[in-house]
């Protein structure tokens, strides 16, 4: 009779599951696009370190990703567990009386300890301190998925305490079995999905930060314009998110009092793909005002446990409004720009060779040089990154290092590229291409971080490979056997680039640059691999027309780099120069200066 | 002859009107102005001051307000009547209402925004956005309809006579029921108290100014040059000067004749802002600062013992 009252219940909760998981199952399956593993051992350390070790989990907060992963780790150790559980109650097999089995048992209890000790500790967090990154209003079904977990871990311990065949123990049996069978039912409705898709979105996830595959004009690809459009991998990783909210938390644009959650925009998302609008729009589904608030950072993307991929669902948003002409207006200005004169400041290129004649720079022959130089937009146009580029070249004449630039330049795309104008973004690409090619370099060596993400990684997709290399990793490779210099007691901070720190994961080289050159350096909020944005990227160097003076995420970075006491701000990125110094001008009376890391470099070589 | 077609609004003259009698006085031939609508006398009047054959009126209660249908008509008569080898108008949105359908009417040649003029003539305008000027002589029976582009000939450079031009009326006929547009009163976009784009001169501030008190010494060289005052992104943002007053990729994109940076370092975000102006006049303490990058003319110094000088040779 148990037996069959049991299969009922088995078959109707694990239904449940089945028809609720199948819905979506259905609409990450029949998304367009398709998954893409090139690099199968890439993927499957990720998944060994994200999933298994919990390591994004923990990383970020070891108190709570701990516990976290004591959960999760018990889980896993209670599979075999429950699976003979369950072929007892449905009258299978019955291997309880085992040796073997009691052994088990035996074994799963510090699990179950830990895990009863890790979700306690998550009960109280979420119901009584309640962080913000979780949200406004207290979830009621993660208190009860809770409580569930606690109450299977009970219901385990009690176990051994009851006789076998006693009521009690058939009492406490059916508890337990039951709490399981509700529990899968809740599971696919809710953040506990990421039980069942998290390692399989993990293991997903690009290995390359903030990947963003190029539209195929030939199939007149324009960019996402419904939900309909939504790839398969953004549809899996809607149904992924945790809500854990570390993308929110981390979010330069969110910490800056705007609009823009990449946690509510993965949300909204999967709402819309429930709701069964394949049609709408959007713009209107994510939020236009947001989707143009992202600076491209990839902190969202880079904190996420669960492999979400934020960057190309928003890029790709960005793409499908910019085919529709329904792009901010401040950019109509940069595309102008970019279309007219090639460069993102409408400035013509004569600057730039009144540079290169200045700075008595050779035009690049793979005969005569080690290196190309790449100078980028900035170098060709800004006086300020040109001194640090002199600062640079000094470094590299005095180490007899022979380089050569490009007769002609253009924007490498990068604002392009990441506002959502693809066109315009792979013409500048194949012009520039197109050049490298007849110059045929071998290693490419630019000061710009973007430079480094977009020749280095986005040109390959156009069959372009070459190695290129950010000034501070040249040159303290260049560097590495000189003698340090002496400590100065002048404090000084570096701001780590997105591009260069996050992007790159280039944090030790810099670092190493300014320890040789005894800089006493004290690090800000936000540093290394996870640094705060300075506001410029994704083609938002010129959006501060839509900026409240209030919330510009460069006055917050200005105000955590000066929080440090340093007087001194190293950076490493003409952009984040540009953003900062910006951010300065319209702060309190201060006497901070700015300096890129190169001229830094190279005035401490002139003292000593 | 050629015919040169004034443009007016409401009794005012449009400047680019000048524009258009100094590029047909390039072409060296006898000129005649003609100015349509209704109550012209006094814009006829005024153009009568240039050096030109005459001034004919075509003037109508059916031409006032404009439409393209009454202005074609009209010129239609017009031409007839004045047999011109070349009409030169004002590249003005309403020329470029009516003037295609206008050539296309009569079937002849019609040459858009013509930036200069070689002889021959040859009528120099640009394409692909710029990229490339041609040169086009145009070709079939006279007359030629040519517009000029906004600012490429220099109103003041048109020559005044030594007595003002005849002003004879034209006899016309507009059928008012032939008109078919109906227009509505003119759209005014919500007006910036200040519109910078359009000043000849500014006169802009920067952090170099370091007090809110002194401002005002700014403000009266702006007085002096009959300027606008404008600032950089550090001054709006402190409250100095209303926002609107902001020059820069944040504020407005400006090109006027004459853009007087006073202690402006020049960041590029302010830069790509004023780049297109004509002269670029800078003060700046710090002699690397970039905008002495792109001024024309520069002064390495302390602006309150500068602007205080300018001011005062400025009055006498």
């Amino acid at each position: 009779m148990q037996t069959l009252v049991f299969w009922v219940l088995f078959l109707t909760f694990v239904g449940a599951f089945a028809a609720q998981l199948a819905t979506r199952v259905r609409l990450i399956v029949n998304a367009p696009g398709q998954f893409a593993v090139v690099d199968l051992g890439g993927h499957v350390r990720r998944f060994v370190v994200d999933v298994l070790l919990q390591v994004r989990t923990i990383r970020e907060r070891p108190v709570v990703g701990m516990a976290h992963a004591l959960v999760f780790w018990g889980f896993v150790a209670f599979a075999g567990y429950t699976s003979v559980e369950f072929l007892r109650g449905l009258g299978i097999i019955d291997l309880t009386g085992t040796r073997w089995f009691f052994a088990y048992r035996v074994v799963l209890v510090p699990f179950a300890t830990a895990v009863l000790g890790g979700i306690l500790f998550l009960l109280i967090r979420r119901a009584i301190f309640r962080p913000k990154a979780l949200g406004a209003t207290l979830s009621i079904e993660s208190i009860v998925i809770a409580c569930f977990i606690a109450a299977l871990m009970i219901t385990f311990l009690l176990a051994f305490n009851l006789d076998e065949e006693t009521l009690a123990s058939r009492v406490n049996w059916w508890a337990h079995m039951l709490v399981i069978l509700a529990f899968m039912a809740l599971i696919p409705a809710s953040k506990h999905l990421h039980l069942v898709l998290s390692p399989v979105t993990v293991f997903l996830k690009s290995l390359e930060l903030g990947r963003v595959p190029n539209l195929d004009f030939e199939k007149e690809e324009v960019g996402l314009e419904t939900v309909k459009d939504l790839p398969k991998k953004t549809v899996l990783d809607a149904f992924t998110c945790v809500e854990c909210g570390r993308c929110q938390v981390n979010c330069p644009a969110f910490g800056a009092g705007k609009e823009l959650n990449p946690k509510a925009l993965i949300l909204r998302a999967q709402e819309a793909l429930l709701a069964g609008t394949p049609d709408a729009k959007l713009g209107a589904v994510l939020g236009e005002k947001e989707l143009w608030q992202c600076t491209t950072c990839g902190a969202c993307e880079n904190q996420c446990p669960v492999g979400i991929e934020h960057v190309p669902m928003i890029i790709g948003s960005r793409r499908g409004l910019v085919s529709n002409g329904e792009a901010p207006e401040y950019l109509a200005g940069m595309f102008n720009n970019l279309e007219r004169r090639k460069n993102i400041w409408g400035l013509g290129y004569d600057q730039r060779q009144k540079f290169v004649a200045a700075a008595a720079l050779e035009t690049f022959d793979p005969a005569k040089h080690d290196v190309l130089v790449w100078l980028g937009c900035a170098g060709a146009f800004e006086a300020d990154f040109q001194k640090s580029l002199r600062s640079l070249f000094d470094i590299l004449r005095a180490k007899h290092v022979r380089f050569g630039v490009l007769s002609k330049e253009q924007c490498n795309g990068d604002p392009a590229k990441r506002t959502g104008n693809e066109y315009m973004f792979q013409e500048l690409a194949q012009a520039n291409i197109e050049e490298l090619k007849a110059a045929g370099p071998k290693k490419i060596l630019t000061s710009c971080p973007h430079c480094v993400k977009t020749i280095g990684e986005d040109y390959r997709r156009f069959g372009y490979e070459v190695e290129v290399v950010h000034s501070s990793v040249f040159i303290a490779e260049l560097l590495r056997d000189d003698a340090p210099t002496a400590r100065s007691d002048d404090a000084v901070t570096f701001h780590d680039p997105c591009y260069l720190g996050r992007y790159a994961g280039k944090v030790h080289e810099p670092r190493e640059l300014l320890a040789k050159f005894g800089a006493n350096v004290r690090e800000p909020e936000r540093h290394g691999d996870n640094p705060y944005c300075c506001g410029a990227g994704g083609g938002l160097l010129f959006a501060d027309k839509e900026e409240e003076p209030g919330s510009r995420i460069s006055d917050v970075r200005f105000k955590q780099l000066t929080a440090t006491g340093a007087n001194t701000v190293v950076t490493a990125c003409p952009f984040c120069s540009i953003m900062l110094k910006g951010a300065q001008t319209s702060a309190p009376a201060n006497d901070v200066q700015f300096v890129d890391l190169m001229t830094f470099v190279r005035d401490r070589q002139r003292v000593s | 002859m050629i015919l040169v077609v004034a443009e007016q609004r409401g009794g005012k003259l449009n400047r680019a009107t000048w524009e258009s009698i100094a590029a047909a006085q390039q072409l060296g031939d006898a000129l005649t102005v003609a100015v349509v609508g209704s109550g012209i006398s006094a814009v006829a009047a005024e153009v009568a001051s240039a050096d030109v054959q005459d001034v004919v009126t075509i003037d109508s209660a059916a031409l006032e307000p404009y439409t393209p249908d009454g202005f074609t008509a009209a010129l239609q008569q017009a031409i007839d009547q004045l047999k011109p080898s070349v009409v030169i108008l004002p590249h003005t949105y309403q020329t470029r209402d009516f003037a295609p359908k206008l050539a296309a009417r009569l079937d002849r040649a019609l040459v858009t925004d013509v930036v200069a003029i070689k002889p021959g003539p040859a009528f120099v305008r640009p394409m692909f956005q710029g990229k490339l000027t041609a040169d086009v002589v145009p070709q079939g029976p006279a007359p030629h309809f040519v517009t000029t582009q906004i600012g490429s000939f220099r109103a003041d450079s048109a020559r005044k006579g030594s007595s003002p031009a005849t002003v004879k009326a034209l006899t016309i006929n507009v059928d008012a029921a032939s008109i078919r547009q109906k227009p509505e009163a003119p759209f005014q976009e919500a007006r910036q108290a200040v519109d910078l784009s359009q000043a000849e001169r500014i006169v802009s501030v920067g952090r170099g100014i370091k007090e809110q008190d002194k401002l005002p010494l700014a403000k009266q060289l702006a007085d002096a040059l009959h300027a606008e005052l404008a600032a950089s992104r550090p001054i709006c943002d402190a409250g100095w000067l209303p926002m609107e007053r902001q020059v820069g990729s944040s504020g407005q994109t400006v090109a006027p004749k004459l853009y007087l940076a006073l202690g402006i370092s020049g960041a590029i975000q302010h830069l790509v802002g004023m780049k297109g102006s004509q002269t670029i006049a800078a003060i700046n303490k710090d002699p690397d600062a970039p905008i002495f990058e792109i001024a024309d003319y520069g002064i390495v110094g302390d602006l309150f013992e500068i602007v205080p000088a300018m001011i005062e040779a400025l009055k006498q």
